[in-house]
């Protein structure tokens, strides 16, 4: 009965040695997998490539319950495939975000071309009304002359995005100026051409 | 419809630039009125389409003018 006893004690004291001799090791995985994965957001995982990231950061999560209860063997056995796809989602977000960029510099080309001419159309527009003694009935230029205002300032953020290597923001600043220009041709009742046909 | 007028435009408004075909009875100062309310504006239209206008009273039916 006493040997019994004496053997369960030893028992249960191996296991604990052998238990926090894994910790460290399930720790250093479990830190690995975090930094790939930081490194991945950096990248632009997230945006680029939301699904493939949530799986990782879903499998992640389940790792570091497993750690929090002391599994570090669960930790140990699930870390190196975890950290092989954590490390792959750099790449893929990567090469996403070049597609993305690459479609939109088509686009950018287009709005750069037009958004210009029609906010000098406009303003054209607005500079002759403002020298009328009466303007032309349901013609707002006050109205015009704020969205106009508007465009102007965006055109300068799209522009500046451009030039900063930031395309995405770029083409939405050019889209939105587009969107204030058209807000202040209907103001003025200036009625305008179809759009250039995109090349 | 009359051929695309070249020369000096409002030429940053490009494809935007918006334009009047003349009728029989128009003049500039009533193409002014129309688009500015104001006919006294008649010469900003003649200004912006000398390259095919030498008098601005004198517009043809046809004739494509831009109109700033």
């Amino acid at each position: 009965m006493r040997l019994s006893k004496i053997a369960t004690v030893m028992v249960a004291a191996m296991l604990a040695v052998a238990c926090a001799s894994q910790m460290e090791p399930a720790k250093k995985a479990l830190d690995g997998i975090n930094e790939a994965v930081a490194a991945a957001e950096a990248a632009g995982a997230s945006k680029y490539i939301p699904d493939q990231y949530q799986a990782v950061q879903t499998r992640v999560a389940d790792l570091k319950a497993a750690f929090d209860k002391k599994d570090y063997a669960a930790v140990l056995q699930g870390a190196p495939a975890l950290l092989t796809d954590a490390q792959s989602l750099i790449g893929a977000a990567v090469a996403k975000k070049d597609e993305v960029v690459k479609a939109l510099g088509g686009e950018w080309t287009n709005l750069a071309a037009s958004v210009p001419q029609l906010v000098a159309a406009v303003k054209s527009r607005v500079e002759v009304l403002g020298k009328s003694k009466k303007l032309p009935a349901g013609v707002d230029l006050a109205a015009a002359k704020s969205s106009l205002a508007d465009a102007t300032g965006l055109w300068d953020k799209a522009q500046a995005a451009f030039t900063a290597g930031n395309v995405e923001d770029a083409v939405a600043a050019a889209k939105d100026t587009q969107a204030k220009a058209e807000a202040a041709a209907a103001a003025l009742k200036l009625t305008l051409p179809k759009a250039p046909a995109a090349k | 419809m009359a051929e695309e007028p070249k020369g000096a435009a409002p030429a940053d408004a490009g494809a935007y630039t918006q334009y009047h075909v003349v009728q029989a009875g128009d003049t500039l100062g009533k193409i002014a009125q129309k688009y500015y309310g104001d006919a006294s504006l008649y010469r900003t239209i003649f200004d912006a389409n000398k390259d095919q206008l030498k008098d601005p009273n004198k517009i043809f039916p046809g004739q494509k003018l831009r109109i700033p």
